[in-house]
């Protein structure tokens, strides 16, 4: 179960999203600054830093979201930083879009992958899993190096996959 | 004078008498050699009346007095004796016999009876003795042989104690050397199994990084977008 504090502020985020208009995209936006800040802890540290003034944390996040998201994904991070609450961001947006998705009746599935999909390979995808588990998805690309090839697509507690890293760790695993 | 050269000579006579009634006659009459020459001569005294002249005749005359030594000494039968000594003899002999043959003859009897009766005791004790040596002896002698027989199999059981002893000892020792041996041959193996796995897995990541460097310089885009173009194909089911 969620916790309740990460519950309430990604029901929020949303709530602003769907009132601002689309929702998705705003939610496509969250979720990749989230991987972003999973993946570069300087980034993380830096704003979770209280030792810097708000305003320059602020600053940074309007350096890194300004030009390439919208206004509205823009303050809403400004918002959680500014609540103190950097450490938590991920799991937020996690839960923003789990809760976005679930008003389309979808289900998330985080696919990781050494390259972007385009937007054909993920409908075919989100298709291709329709087609195998019989749920509705919306894809989400988490741009993973470690995976070296392929895809690794997580949904719920189900995982897929078809990297070249499992290829190499099977192989290992026959050496020993 | 005279008188007194007689007084004189009367008395060694008298003493000669004395002597003679004391020494005892050989008679059994009772009457003693001494006491019956004294009869004699004081019957010859009584017969001249003067005693110088009887003094002086036994001076001259030697013979007289040994006619009076002879007739005193000779006593009239020198077997049988006078009948009131017969009489008194045999009386007092009957009454000796009648009291040894009541009183000192059974005391007598009786006391070698006990005499007998004790040497007899005497010799069962000895027997009794002899005996209970013998009996001592023989179970000194019996214990003597067990002691022997005991130090004997107390000898044979510490030599067969010691060789049981000795024998675990040397089974124990063979046993540890073979679990030393087996533990060093499981230990080499074990570490000849380590060596080779370790190696193994060092070839095997050596192998795999130069695998892992070589796919990532293949994996270009074009490779990259068909590999995930076969992901989507696996997942949908449709790579044959």
């Amino acid at each position: 179960m969620a916790d309740p504090r990460v519950a309430g502020y990604a029901e929020a985020l949303f709530a602003v999203a769907a009132a601002e208009g689309d929702p998705s995209v705003v939610e496509d936006e969250l979720f990749r600054f989230a991987q972003a800040l999973r993946s570069d802890d300087s980034l993380g540290s830096t704003l979770a830093d209280t030792g810097l003034p708000l305003a320059r944390r602020l600053q940074v996040i309007e350096d890194l979201l300004g030009s390439r998201a919208s206004a509205v994904s823009t303050a809403l991070v400004s918002m959680v930083v500014g609540a103190g609450r950097t450490a938590e961001l991920p799991a937020i947006v996690d839960a923003m879009v789990e809760r976005g998705a679930a008003s389309r009746n979808k289900t998330v599935a985080t696919v990781r992958s050494a390259v972007d999909l385009t937007a054909d390979q993920s409908e075919r995808l989100a298709a291709a899993i329709n087609t195998r588990t019989g749920r509705d998805v919306e894809v989400r690309v988490v741009i993973d190096p470690s995976v070296l090839g392929g895809v690794v697509t997580e949904i719920g507690d189900d995982i897929i996959d078809g990297s070249v890293r499992r290829r190499l760790n099977q192989l290992r695993e026959s050496f020993r | 004078m005279t008188n007194r050269r007689n007084r004189l000579l009367a008395a060694p006579l008298l003493a000669l008498l004395a002597l003679l009634a004391f020494a005892g006659p050989a008679a059994a009459s009772g009457e003693s050699v001494g006491s019956c020459i004294a009869e004699k001569l004081e019957e010859l005294i009584e017969e001249s009346g003067d005693l110088d002249e009887v003094l002086h005749e036994l001076h001259v005359d030697t013979s007289i007095g040994d006619h009076f030594e002879k007739k005193c000494i000779e006593a009239p039968s020198p077997i049988l004796p006078e009948t009131n000594e017969i009489i008194w003899g045999g009386a007092a002999f009957l009454i000796l016999f009648v009291l040894m043959v009541k009183k000192g003859f059974p005391a007598v009897k009786g006391a070698m009876d006990a005499r007998a009766e004790k040497i007899r005791s005497d010799l069962d004790a000895a027997e009794q003795a002899r005996v209970d040596a013998q009996s001592v002896q023989s179970d000194y002698e019996a214990r003597l042989a067990d002691a022997k027989t005991e130090a004997s199999r107390l000898i044979d059981e510490g030599r067969a104690d010691a060789d049981q002893v000795r024998t675990g000892l040397i089974t124990q020792a063979e046993a540890d050397a073979a679990g030393i041996r087996e533990r060093a041959a499981s230990e080499s193996a074990a570490a000849k199994a380590q060596a080779i796995a370790d190696l193994r897995s060092e070839v095997a990541g050596i192998a795999l990084g130069a695998a892992e460097r070589v796919v990532q310089a293949s994996l270009d885009a074009e490779v990259q977008g068909r590999l995930i173009d076969a992901y989507i194909d696996e997942v949908a089911g449709t790579d044959g």
